[in-house]
């Protein structure tokens, strides 16, 4: 194994445990909804709002990143370039996370001057991370950009997915730095910000994501390598297309020009047409390998995948998109409903399926597979759609009594948080979330366990007849 | 618009598109196991979504949004077909390594 490759599996390990630092916070800021006065004036919403948020953006992005540094070198049949520089981010990018939510939980605020900006919170939603953190995560994206382009260069060697990869990469490590301004006008800061978040989520990481996949592929089905590239030029060119002024539909309510309405209504709707092609490529890919594969897991993954981006970036996106809906259903728990889906479709479960298949080879299993997998498998499933039904209703309610009933008043407001179907989606969001977490603790304990009992079987066997273990 | 037309519309909306999925997924699973049936339930989601399409025409959204969603309409028949085919293409015998 390259040593990039054991980074990726010390990645990985780190994206995992956030992964479950992501899901406690979110169980705490969902009992915040249920139960009055929580953790009053100790971890109060807006904390364990954040440490949900900013860790899932940190556990996906170590994902990209390991996933990444395990493909590399395979790819381009060579160790990664500035490894021990790579190795040595890899702990200050930990260290400034640990500190960080150290931070966020033990100081939580400070006074309204540049030195909180710097050693608190930039007070930046998705990009919280006080200024010297975020200086850090530059830092870690800048040398992984150099790992990539200075290991195709010297390999000289640039594949059609490594040339994505190294241009995709420009936007990811540029638009961090939106991450750093405070501009006081908050319109001009919002639509920067936009910048970041949109297409980070909506243009960068559908490519990164696409490239990861397309390499996962490869491995997974054994899938040539002409047929996994056009496939990546075709998404690349439709994820852009549609995906780059689509950025205008958080432009509706900011204070932004009107004809935001229009590019933004137009370009969101076109934005499902390229996932229904990736969900006939992932019917037609499970039916012409019979759903025959020697890791499992990681199929079923890839599949979910698919089928969740469609779901909770297509259906969900595009109910609330038009700019005559989207008045009445941003920033309510609808947003929440649809986020959570299409975050966990588009990038959640291709971490997973990448996982599992470093694992496989980690592990030198010819075939993975186990009961636990699959229990998580529908459990987080299961969590995550229960999640967003329940988030949907409450989501509805708010749009319905507050915005269109009410007005969108502060008594509308108040009023709509006790109603009936607020509330009860909010609880059953509760009890969903738990079995999500219930599925992250199966899926860790098979993370752990799996493709090794067969290397451990033929250890002994070794032994037991006198050669090496 | 008023609240119950707002909620009717966007939920309108959503089926538009999943039902758009569900012609993709069941016109591939028709042309996988090359069965007629699926291929008609294909068709019959495809006409589910033009009945949503009308259902959406007769909705409060302004006019253009609604010429825009019945091109999208148009839009998503040719797309899982042209899928096939290209994935066809590529995938010919002799393509796959496994």
């Amino acid at each position: 194994m390259f040593r990039s490759q054991q980074l990726a599996l010390r990645y990985f390990a780190a994206a995992m445990t956030l992964f479950g630092i992501m899901i406690v916070a979110g169980l705490l800021a969902s009992t915040h909804y249920v139960q009055d006065g929580f953790m009053l004036n100790k971890l109060d919403f807006s904390i364990t709002k954040t440490l949900h948020i900013d860790t899932m953006i940190i556990w996906l992005l170590m994902g990209f990143i390991g996933a990444v540094y395990w493909f590399l070198p395979i790819e381009l049949e060579r160790e990664v370039e500035g490894i021990k520089l790579a190795e040595i981010m890899f702990w200050i990018f930990c260290a400034a996370v640990a500190v960080v939510a150290a931070v966020f939980i033990f100081v939580q605020y400070g006074p309204a001057t540049e030195m909180s900006l710097w050693f608190i919170n930039q007070g930046r939603k998705y990009v919280e991370a006080p200024r010297w953190a975020a200086i850090g995560i530059t830092l870690v994206v800048l040398v992984f950009v150099y790992n990539v382009v200075a290991t195709a260069l010297k390999a000289k060697k640039i594949t059609g997915i490594v040339g994505v990869l190294m241009v995709d990469l420009i936007p990811l490590f540029g638009l961090y730095l939106i991450a750093f301004p405070s501009i006081t006008n908050m319109s001009e800061d919002q639509y920067w910000w936009w910048w970041l978040v949109h297409l980070w989520v909506e243009a960068t990481w559908e490519i990164l994501i696409g490239c990861i996949m397309a390499l996962a592929l490869m491995q997974l089905l054994g899938t040539n390598r002409r047929i996994v590239e056009t496939w990546l030029y075709i998404e690349v060119a439709l994820v852009l297309g549609t995906g780059i002024l689509g950025l205008g539909h958080h432009y509706f309510w900011i204070g932004t020009p009107s004809y935001w309405l229009g590019i933004g209504g137009f370009f969101s709707a076109l934005e499902p047409l390229p996932l229904l092609g990736m969900v006939v490529h992932a019917v037609y890919d499970a039916g012409t390998h019979r759903m025959k594969t020697t890791n499992k897991p990681a199929f079923f993954w890839v599949m979910a995948e698919a089928f969740g981006n469609f779901i909770g970036g297509g259906v969900f996106g595009f109910m609330m998109t038009l700019p005559q809906i989207n008045l009445f259903t941003h920033g309510t728990q609808w947003t929440v409903s649809h986020g959570h889906f299409a975050f966990w479709g588009a990038y959640g479960c291709g971490i997973i399926a990448v996982i599992y298949l470093a694992l496989q080879k980690a592990r030198d299993a010819q075939q993975l597979d186990s009961t636990a997998w699959k229990w998580s498998f529908a459990l987080l499933n299961l969590g995550m759609v229960g999640m967003v039904g329940a988030l949907l209703v409450s989501g509805i309610a708010q749009a319905f009594y507050e915005r269109a009933m009410g007005g969108s008043t502060l008594q509308a407001f108040m009023e709509a948080q006790t109603n009936v179907w607020f509330v009860q989606g909010i609880v059953m969001r509760l009890v969903f979330g738990l079995v999500f977490a219930v599925g992250y603790v199966i899926l860790i304990v098979d993370l752990l366990a799996i493709g090794r009992k067969r290397v451990a079987t033929e250890n002994f066997k070794a032994r037991a007849a006198g050669g090496p273990a | 618009m008023s609240a119950a037309q707002m909620i009717c519309t966007a939920l309108l909306l959503g089926l538009f598109v999943l039902l758009a999925g569900c012609f993709g997924v069941l016109y591939c699973l028709g042309r996988l196991h090359a069965d007629d049936k699926l291929g008609r339930a294909a068709a019959f989601a495809y006409l589910l979504q033009g009945i949503t399409t009308v259902l959406l025409a007769m909705t409060a959204l302004d006019f253009w949004w609604k010429a825009l969603l019945l091109a999208s309409f148009v839009a998503y028949l040719p797309i899982p077909p042209l899928t096939w085919r290209l994935l066809e293409n590529l995938y010919k015998p002799g393509e796959q390594h496994s």
